[in-house]
């Protein structure tokens, strides 16, 4: 069997030195899983805003018992 | 100086630095191979010595660009104080490669030290990872 042309080695090499490349950053990301602090930004956010909306409740409700004393 | 990498790397330094280092070590391996195929060690059917070559140096580019980067982020972001070994490593794969580069230009490609300085190479990058990335990721 005849191997490839040269440029088709060539174009092969590369293609596999990126595939190794792309399986590392890959692999070694997933490791990190959620430290990474895009990550830990958005979870603080979820629970700042939670808390923000529990905040609101309360206020609700507390405006809606001064009303029902004053009636 | 800092403040500029920690932007670039979206406050997420170390991550990135163990990445980027994961991938020249991967590189590096790859980079034994395409110069065992080129010095007619390992012979596929599949791959000739001359674009074996070629790859070699296209990828060896890549490498060097990525050392570099990294290395200006580690000593840029943690400097050399607490390096230890891993500083001294560093600094050994810099002037390897800058010796590695120095024998191609003046002994040319066939410059019998290109083997030994390119195994030497490669040790130095296991080393360094080992002592940083690798221990991050649980390895080293």
């Amino acid at each position: 069997m005849r191997p490839p042309s040269q440029g088709v080695q060539i174009a092969g090499s590369l293609l596999v030195a990126l595939a190794i490349a792309a399986v590392a950053i890959a692999v070694v990301t997933a490791h990190f899983g959620p430290t990474a602090s895009a990550e830990l930004e958005a979870r603080e956010e979820r629970v700042e805003q939670r808390l923000e909306a529990r905040e609101e409740r309360a206020e609700q409700r507390e405006e809606r018992r001064e009303e029902a004393a004053k009636r | 100086m800092e403040r500029l990498i920690e932007d670039l790397t979206n406050g997420n330094v170390t991550e990135v630095k163990v990445v980027l280092a994961t991938v020249i070590v991967a590189l590096a391996v790859y980079q034994l191979v395409l110069a065992a195929v080129s010095y007619g060690k390992l012979r596929p059917r599949f791959l000739e010595s001359g674009p074996a070559t070629w790859a070699h140096r296209a990828s060896g580019d890549a490498i060097l660009v990525l050392a570099v980067l990294v290395a200006v982020a580690c000593v840029g972001f943690y400097g050399f104080e607490e390096g230890g070994a891993h500083a001294v490593f560093g600094c050994l794969v810099l002037a390897a490669l800058a010796l590695k580069v120095l024998a191609v230009r003046i002994g040319g490609s066939s410059s019998p030290f290109l083997p030994w300085i390119g195994i030497a190479l490669f040790a130095l990058f296991a080393a360094t990872w080992l002592t940083s990335a690798g221990d991050f990721l649980g390895v080293g």
